[in-house]
This record gives structure tokens, C-alpha cells and sequence, in this order.
């Protein structure tokens, strides 16, 4: 089976979708696990509230995932036959990737920061910790934006 | 519903019926407490006051000490025992008789308190003794092969039997040098660690001077055993002895302490009983008390009133109580009183902060929206009735208590609107299940969700400046409703008109009429004309809020999409594999374990983000946080139940 260029460019397209906001994920997922274990040193019961914050940059992964598989899904590569992609077309869907590629990346990583930074909110005032968690989501936000604009370019582009 | 109304309780009465009518308010759980001690004149209070003060403070830091004593106790045998979790299955009800039962045995519990801490000495003991017997067994470990007694090494009248430490690569170099110099000396490697070698050194008492001082040259250390005897390897060999003897030792006391059930019991039951007593001492220092009355100010609910004026009265007939509504500046508790429906999504609000006592309680109006915004977010029927099941067994089976089980009904109700919002995008673990949606699947149509995502944003966001304006309404500020809700909610509708061709017409006048009035209105509240028309052009950015607020309600269309994604990428992985027996059983597992992760992590993303769409966008357009919970004087345990004090 021999590709198209098309076909590369939106393969690579989704490789990037799924690989750069994983890596994102990955980064930031661990840094909140760095503080968290510092915490739970000190104090074991605090596990179920750190795991919820450790949680919230794992999601940029799921977005990129998310977002690598509707495009492999949209080139035919599910199916088994890969459709038949122009230069333009793959250039189009490599461009619809980008969005989540690149903001699930950074936003991943400062929402980590700012989980690691509410993990100190667990530690001194348990009670207050949904306003940690309120903090982290605020970065999603744009992971969120960021994957909507991927799935509406992707499901725009006609092939 | 919504805010309880709060009022204030004065109560005039005799200091000897004070304890009396302490432990009956303490009983129904009803009032708190006011500190009046801070507002009175201090030198109002004379000596006779200090003194039953002191006499107070004096009980508090006996029960104080008591308390601690026990919690040591508590904290010391409760690893020990298997007693059921009593978040799961709930405190143990304490009878009266068998409390008293265990009040008069108090001498006897105390017996066994110094038991414990006998034990927790002896473990600290042998933990201590351990802990140095390991370190010497590392220390003696490289001399095991020295077969000459500790004590014997040093000098005879010819020789001088030396343990040394010497850097690996300077031994050679040192016997070089012995051999040079003709030096009457031997040097025997025993053991190494890392970089060093342990060796005994032999040499004739005549060159002393001489090898003391190449020992010097080559950083030979003479090691000291600080007084050990005998030879290494029986010496490691008895401390091992020693530390199997401690292991056993520990085992006893481990064995001791999980026979101690009924002791544990009875801790837990004196510690509740004084915190319950504590509690009440603290709050009787609050009262204003003069030689033979004292005066209580408490916050009560309106509507517990008569009840308690009636409970006072049974008590006693030399008493006086008034009520009074709060005033300007009061510190008024906050109590909510919801309908059932709306009661678990108050954790919500109590995560962020609970109302201001003068502001209206957000819970009714944004328990349906959470409720909405869940399920639509999840929106797999199938893990909505899993979380409904799970939730209710939960609820079933354990007794839970206060937050936690607001929590549970929460996720019960929601794995409901998840089944339903499941059902209308035919969502049934991803595609497994094959159910024509009730309506559409998102991925087929993803537009027509995103604007039904926006009309509940809409709808929200209107609701919010609703409740904004009707607050400026009841406060009596009927125009800064007008002007600051009214025009608005005018050019907003007027925008969103736009949108539809044939109302264009009307919404054109609508958002005119708003921008104007805000242009005219929202720069009241400065001096200068200019600055006035100036604020109120720079009002009309507020629309980029507004918008904003807006598009976040897309994340209803894009977590929804997740589920259904994540959940059809495990079907489709599963699929693959299925084929032979081996292939199904891998099949079933990776659909187990796939929509488990699935809805775990879809759930705490559905919880988290329907969270934020309540304290960011509703919130910020009406709520007044800053409020105080309600905390009465009651019979508040942490152990056991005691509810017929």
C-alpha cells in the first residue's frame, strides 16, 4: 500500500493531535504527583483530594486523543481503506489538528502548575479545596475551546 | 426554602438553674451561642465574675487534659481493632444506662489508659533498641571474619593487634612502604565496603612511632569498638537473637492491644461524652452573668420559636425570654433550607462558599442547571445508570452522614439526567448497545448540539441577571434594576434576535434602546458629565464578557463528545480482539476495565466543569458569598451516638 502525500500530511496531522498534548499531559499530570507525594508524607488521608487535582491536566491527553481519532476516523484508516486525500485536503485536516496540538501542549502543563499550586491549598485548608480545583479548570478552559475548534474544522472539511 | 430566617434570643435567668437550662438548649440543637463577653464594659464584670470565670477555664483545661489523654488512647488502639468503618455503617448508639455503666467505671478505664500508654512506651522503647542494634550489626557487618575477641585487640608487650580502616588503593602503597622501611608488620584484609578495606594490623611495638605515622600518610582509621566484646560474628549473632526476641515482643503487645475492644469503646464513649460537656462549658464562658442571674443572647431559627420558649418553660418558671430580629451589623449564621430535590446540590454551593445571610440562596435555581449540565456532559445512558446504581446501593447499604451523603444523592441524581441525556444522543456504553438516539448523535450533527449548548447558556446567564435585578427589586432599588439589569438584558436579547432573519427588524430597536440606556445610565455614579458618558460607553465592553461566559458553555458539547468517543474507541479496540475464546475473555476485560477508566475520568470531568459553569458564569451574575454556617451548641460526637444524654 503506497500513501499519498494528502494522506501523510493528515496522518502526521493526528499523530501530532495525539502526541503533543499527551506529552503536555504527562508533564503536567506529574508535577502535580511531585507535590502531591510531598503532601501525602505528611498527611496519607489527604490521597482522594490530591488524585482529583492530579486528575484535571490528565484531560488535554484525552482531548488529543479524542482529537487523533476523529481524524483517523475521517481519513477511512478505521475502516481499512484510507480515502483517497488531495495535498489540499491533508493540508486542511493537518490544519484543524493544530488547535488542540498545540493549546492541549501548554495548557496542560500551566494547568499543572496551578493543580500543584492547589495541592498547598489541600494541605492548610482542606475545606477550601473545590476553589483549587475551580483555579485548574479556568486553564482548561481553553484545552476545551481549543478541541471544539479542532472537531468543527475536521467535521467542516469535506472529502 | 432558600436562607433560614434567623432571630435573636434573649434569655434572662437564674445562675443556678444556668447548667440546667445549658444542657436542655444543648439538647435540641437549635441555637448558637452569641459571645457577648467582647461588647460588655469591662469594668462592669467584678471579682466574683473572674472567679466563677476562672473556676470555668479551670474545668475546661481539666476536660481538656482528659480529652487528650483519651485521644491518645483512641489513636493508639484504633489500628489495632476492626471495628466497622463508621463512615460506612454509621456511629454505634450509646443507650443512657450503658453510658452511665461506663461514667461509674471511669477509675477502671483509666487503669486501662495507663495500660496503653504503658504499651506505647514499650513500643517506643523497642523501637529505639532496635533501631541501634541494626546499627551496630552495619557497623560490625565488614569485621565478621576478624576472629580475635573486640576486647583482646591493642597491645601486648611485643605487638600491637590494630582494626583499621584503609582507601582501598593506598593499601599496597602502605605495604610498599612497610617493606622499605623494614618495618616489623602485617596486614590482614578482613572485610570491604565500597572504597575501604578493613584490615588487622599486626606490628612489633618497637616501630610504633614509624607506622603511626605512615597510618597518618595513607588515612588509615584505628577503629574503636567503643567498649564491644567479643568477636564480631557472635556479636551480630546475638543481636540477631535480639532482634527476633523484639519481634515477638512487638507481636504481645500487637495482640494486647487488639484484645483491648471493649477498652477502645469505652475511650471513644468518655471522649464524646466530655467533648459534649466541653462544648458546653466553652459556650456558658460566652454568657454575661451577674452574682445570681445570667443573660444568653443565641441565634435560633424564626420558626423554632415557640418551640423552644415551650421547652424553657417546662424547665423552669424564673426565666425570661425575648426575641428579637437582627440588626444592621449582626454576624447572622446562615442555615439553608431546601426542597429535597435541591438539598444534595447544596455541597456544591457550601465547596465555594455559603451565601451572604442578606443574599439569596442560589441553590434552587442552580440545582437544575447542574443537574441539566451533568448529565449532558456524561451523556451515556449506560454509565448513567451505572453511577445510579452504584449511588444508590451506597446510599442503601451505609449510613452516611452530613456532606458525604449530599455528595452520594448528588451523583445519584445526576447518573438520572446522564440516562437521560444518554438516551436523547443514543449514547449506550459509546455504540455497544446500538439505540436509535431520541434525538441526534452528536458526532453526526455536532452544530445543532453546540446551539443547544449556547440556548442553555443563554438561558443561565438570563437567569442570573434575573435574580440580580430582582434582588436590587426587593432591596427596593426598582431603577438600578432598570438600568443595570433591564438594559441588558435588553441589548443582549436584542443581539441574540439577530440571529433569527425575521426578527431581525425588532431586535435591531431592542439592542438600540439597550446600548442607550447603558451609555445614559452606567456612568451615574460619577461626578463629571464627561466621565459620566465615558463610563458609560466603556460599560458597553462588558459584551465581551457576556460572550465569553457564552462560548464556555460549549464545553456541554465537547465533554459529551468525549464520553462517546473514548467509549466507542473501547468498543472498537474490543471488537478487534474477540474471535477466538482467549480473544473473547481479553474482549470482556478490556470493556470492563476501558468503561470503568471512561467513566470515572468522564465523571470527574462532568462534576468539575459543570462546577465551574455554576461559580463562574451563574455566580458572578448574582451571588453574594461570604456567609457563615450555622453552628449550634448540640450533641456533637465524633465516635459514638449519644443521643439520650
Amino acid at each position: 500500500m503506497s500513501l499519498t502525500f494528502g494522506q501523510v500530511i493528515a496522518l502526521i496531522g493526528a499523530a501530532l493531535a495525539v502526541a503533543l498534548p499527551g506529552i503536555g499531559s504527562a508533564r503536567g499530570v506529574g508535577l502535580v504527583g511531585e507535590s502531591a507525594s510531598g503532601l501525602i508524607t505528611e498527611d496519607p488521608s489527604k490521597f482522594g483530594q490530591s488524585l482529583i487535582l492530579q486528575a484535571l491536566p490528565g484531560t488535554q491527553g484525552i482531548y488529543g486523543f479524542l482529537a487523533g481519532f476523529l481524524t483517523i476516523q475521517k481519513i477511512g484508516l478505521l475502516s481499512g481503506t484510507l480515502l483517497d486525500i488531495t495535498p489540499f485536503q491533508g493540508w486542511l485536516i493537518f490544519a484543524s489538528c493544530m488547535p488542540i496540538a498545540i493549546v492541549g501542549l501548554m495548557s496542560a502543563i500551566y494547568q499543572g502548575r496551578v493543580a500543584a499550586a492547589a495541592i498547598g491549598i489541600i494541605s492548610k485548608r482542606p475545606e477550601e479545596v473545590a476553589k483549587g480545583i475551580t483555579f485548574a479548570a479556568m486553564v482548561e478552559t481553553y484545552a476545551v475551546l481549543s478541541l471544539l475548534a479542532t472537531i468543527l474544522m475536521l467535521f467542516g472539511i469535506s472529502i | 426554602m432558600a436562607i433560614v430566617k434567623m432571630e435573636k434570643m434573649h434569655l434572662l435567668a437564674l445562675k443556678n438553674e444556668q447548667s440546667k437550662l445549658m444542657q436542655t438548649l444543648q439538647k435540641t440543637g437549635i441555637v448558637e451561642v452569641i459571645d457577648i463577653t467582647e461588647d460588655e464594659n469591662e469594668e462592669k464584670q467584678g471579682h466574683k465574675e473572674d472567679r466563677i470565670r476562672d473556676e470555668i477555664a479551670k474545668e475546661l483545661a481539666e476536660l481538656e487534659a482528659k480529652l487528650s489523654d483519651l485521644k491518645f488512647g483512641i489513636d493508639f488502639l484504633k489500628p489495632y481493632s476492626k471495628s466497622p468503618n463508621p463512615l460506612i455503617y454509621g456511629k454505634p448508639d450509646v443507650k443512657k444506662d450503658e453510658l452511665s455503666e461506663i461514667l461509674s467505671a471511669e477509675s477502671k478505664i483509666k487503669k486501662s489508659l495507663q495500660v496503653v500508654f504503658d504499651l506505647d512506651k514499650k513500643i517506643v522503647h523497642l523501637k529505639s533498641e532496635e533501631s541501634k542494634i541494626l546499627n551496630q550489626i552495619d557497623f560490625l557487618m565488614p569485621w565478621q571474619g576478624l576472629d580475635i575477641p573486640l576486647e583482646q585487640l591493642g597491645y601486648t608487650d611485643k605487638a600491637a593487634f590494630m582494626a583499621g580502616v584503609i582507601p582501598r588503593k593506598s593499601k599496597d602503597k602502605l605495604e610498599e612502604k612497610i617493606e622499605e622501611n623494614s618495618l616489623l608488620a602485617d596486614i590482614k584484609v578482613i572485610g570491604e565496603r565500597r572504597d575501604d578495606l578493613y584490615v588487622l594490623i599486626i606490628y612489633h611495638i618497637s616501630g610504633k612511632e614509624e607506622i603511626q605515622n605512615l597510618f597518618k600518610e595513607f588515612s588509615v582509621t584505628i577503629q574503636d569498638f567503643m567498649g564491644l566484646q567479643g568477636a564480631p560474628s557472635e556479636i551480630i549473632e546475638q543481636s540477631k537473637k535480639r532482634l527476633d526476641e523484639i519481634q515477638k515482643e512487638r507481636e504481645a503487645i500487637k495482640t494486647q492491644a487488639q484484645g483491648m475492644t471493649q477498652e477502645l469503646f469505652n475511650f471513644e464513649v468518655l471522649y464524646d461524652y466530655y467533648m459534649i460537656e466541653k462544648d458546653r462549658k466553652t459556650n456558658t464562658l460566652k454568657l454575661f452573668d451577674t452574682d445570681k442571674s445570667f443573660y444568653l443572647q443565641a441565634w435560633i431559627p424564626k420558626e423554632r420559636k415557640t418551640y423552644i420558649t415551650e421547652i424553657i418553660s417546662k424547665i423552669t418558671d424564673m426565666v425570661y425570654v425575648e426575641f428579637t430580629e437582627p440588626e444592621e451589623n449582626d454576624d447572622i449564621p446562615v442555615l439553608l433550607s431546601n426542597s429535597k430535590l435541591v438539598e444534595p446540590f447544596e455541597v456544591i454551593t457550601e465547596l465555594y462558599s455559603l451565601p451572604d445571610p442578606r443574599g439569596i440562596d442560589p441553590n434552587p435555581y442552580m440545582a437544575p442547571f447542574y443537574w441539566i449540565f451533568f448529565g449532558m456532559m456524561l451523556s451515556d445512558a449506560g454509565y448513567g445508570i451505572i453511577l445510579s446504581l452504584l449511588t444508590a446501593v451506597a446510599l442503601l447499604k451505609f449510613k452516611l452522614e452530613g456532606s458525604g451523603k449530599k455528595f452520594i444523592k448528588m451523583f445519584f441524581l445526576c447518573g438520572i439526567s446522564t440516562t437521560i441525556w444518554g438516551a436523547i444522543f443514543g449514547g449506550w456504553f459509546g455504540d455497544l448497545i446500538k439505540i436509535k438516539p431520541l434525538w441526534i448523535n452528536p458526532l453526526d450533527n455536532p452544530m445543532a448540539v453546540l446551539i443547544v449548548s449556547f440556548a442553555l447558556g443563554v438561558i443561565q446567564i438570563y437567569t442570573g441577571i434575573i435574580l440580580e435585578g430582582y434582588k436590587n427589586i426587593r432591596d427596593g432599588h426598582v431603577l438600578d434594576a432598570i438600568m443595570d439589569q433591564g438594559f441588558w438584558l435588553l441589548l443582549l436579547t436584542g443581539i441574540l434576535m439577530f440571529v433569527f432573519q425575521p426578527l431581525a427588524g425588532i431586535a435591531k430597536y431592542l439592542a438600540i434602546i439597550g446600548v442607550v440606556g447603558l451609555v445614559l445610565t452606567q456612568g451615574r455614579a460619577q461626578k463629571n458629565v464627561l466621565m459620566k458618558f465615558a463610563s458609560g460607553v466603556l460599560s458597553l465592553y462588558n459584551i465581551t464578557g457576556y460572550l465569553s461566559d457564552l462560548l464556555s458553555y460549549s464545553r456541554l458539547l465537547a465533554l459529551g463528545l468525549t464520553t462517546g468517543v473514548i467509549a466507542s474507541v473501547i468498543n472498537t479496540m474490543a471488537k478487534t480482539i474477540s474471535g477466538s475464546i482467549i480473544g473473547f475473555i481479553i474482549m470482556i476485560l478490556v470493556l470492563l476495565g476501558g468503561h470503568v477508566f471512561n467513566i470515572v475520568i468522564n465523571a470527574l470531568g462532568a462534576y468539575v466543569h459543570s462546577s465551574r459553569l455554576q461559580y463562574i458564569e451563574f455566580f458572578s451574575k448574582f451571588y453574594e458569598s461570604g456567609g457563615r454556617a450555622f453552628d449550634p451548641l448540640r450533641i456533637k460526637t465524633t465516635y459514638v451516638k449519644l443521643e439520650d444524654l
